[in-house]
């Protein structure tokens, strides 16, 4: 705690945090988690990117607006304006690449249930649909097509060997608690159970720490 | 032996994922590893042919149709598997922006630049290094692409992948570019010139190789 958060705590309505910086640091937690998670993690619902998005384009015609001006005043301001504007756009284009390539890795796992694809934007779910049309397309008419009838499909679960490929669970993940409570994590020989405090960074396996993440008593870093 | 030819695809796969280019399409052993799997399948048709529906009772030849069976789902494997990762590295193309045709364009200048000259018979079947389907999976790629990109047309989806550090970077130019246009006013890229520009006004320029980002 420092002294904004004892200010805060006096007097919230004068230092409150505005919305900007709440959504700015909003969508670097999402870009940080995304990056780190070893599976698609849901896309945000109460239409931040929708906000991010339209401050983007409000910076942008400031500084369209301001480019006319020579005033060396606003001149350094722009550039202020406009390196800023470079870090948002770039925080905003890593976090869709990173999901683009979770998408594009294991398209058809996040297309096969309905919980899955809740996970997807409306414009995720209709790009991962269509790549994955063109993706059959094409192996169709390179060669599957001079294949046996039964054996042209691409999510063949038969023969002990689903076609479909997931995500590893068991990747490893670093996360921070946000609260106090016990850690349970899968060992090589034995679970342990480890007291953790507020701020402890533990390292476990991902199927272990999603339940502490989805319930905000962690997050990824 | 069944499924050699499927194992030789793969090693293609496996050694296209080294490379930075892609090689060439191999026709010939796609077309030999289908064609594997239609002499299989239609041996299996034919020792099950006297059944009918009935499942075979003998135990060679269930073990026959089986063993048949597992070599064409391998196959299948081995073919999916070529061409997926043939595609990924198309799509990674596509997705820095480089043109299938440009493609097809520096895969002749290899040709010709290796050949030196001489056996020049084989040149028509490597003027590109994509099968026609896989040129037409980068051309729909591309629109898809696009039209993704279409919706958040602010960020540029393509853009630097490297967190921005400076506004401005200073630039070698590598080939004549000719004039840009900047909000500073219009400045002429000459080979061998150094220039102190806008990031977001040459980023484009240094993916497709005229500029060279110092320091």
């Amino acid at each position: 705690m420092d002294i904004d958060d004892i200010l805060r705590q006096v007097d919230p309505v004068r230092h409150s945090v505005p919305p900007e910086t709440r959504d700015l640091q909003g969508l670097t937690r999402l870009w940080v988690a995304e990056r780190s998670a070893p599976e698609l993690l849901e896309w945000p619902q109460d239409g931040l990117i929708d906000r991010v998005n339209s401050r983007v384009k409000a910076q942008i015609e400031k500084v369209e607006e301001m480019t006319g001006d020579m005033d060396p005043k606003t001149n350094f301001a722009l550039i202020v304006i406009q390196t800023e504007l470079e870090r948002y756009k770039y925080l905003v284009r890593s976090y869709l690449r990173a999901r683009i390539a979770k998408v594009d890795k294991h398209a058809l796992h996040y297309l096969s249930s309905q919980e899955l694809r809740r996970r997807l934007s409306p414009t995720e779910i209709a790009y991962a649909t269509r790549h994955q049309a063109l993706l059959h397309n094409h192996y169709l008419s390179s060669f599957l097509s001079s294949f046996p009838e039964k054996l042209q499909n691409l999510n063949d679960t038969s023969g002990n060997v689903s076609m479909i490929d997931s995500p590893d669970p068991n990747t490893t993940v670093f996360i921070r608690l946000l609260r106090d409570l016990d850690v349970q994590g899968m060992g090589t020989d034995d679970d342990i159970k480890l007291p953790s405090q507020n701020g402890d960074i533990v390292i476990l396996r991902w199927s272990s720490a999603k339940p502490l993440v989805d319930d905000g008593d962690a997050e990824l870093v | 032996m069944y499924g050699d030819m499927g194992n030789k695809l793969v090693h293609h796969a496996k050694r296209t994922q080294n490379l930075a280019h892609l090689p060439p399409y191999q026709a010939e052993i796609v077309r030999g590893v289908t064609r594997e799997v239609r002499d299989l399948k239609k041996d299996v048709d034919e020792l099950l042919e006297p059944f009918g529906d009935s499942q075979p009772t003998e135990p060679h030849i269930s073990c026959t149709v089986m063993v048949n069976h597992l070599a064409i789902r391998r196959n299948k494997r081995c073919l999916l598997a070529y061409h997926r990762t043939r595609t990924d590295k198309l799509e990674e193309l596509v997705w820095n922006g480089s043109d299938v045709v440009d493609l097809s364009g520096q895969q002749v200048r290899d040709t010709t630049g290796t050949s030196n000259g001489g056996a020049v018979g084989g040149v028509d079947a490597t003027t590109s290094s994509l099968s026609p389907q896989e040129e037409e999976y980068v051309r729909q790629y591309s629109d898809l692409l696009a039209a993704y990109k279409g919706q958040w047309t602010d960020i540029d989806l393509t853009g630097s992948l490297e967190p921005p550090r400076d506004l401005f970077i200073d630039v070698r130019v590598l080939k004549d570019a000719g004039e840009i246009q900047t909000e500073y006013g219009a400045i002429t890229l000459t080979k061998n010139s150094q220039f102190y520009v806008r990031q977001g006004d040459v980023e484009r320029l240094i993916t497709q190789g005229y500029l060279h980002k110092l320091g």
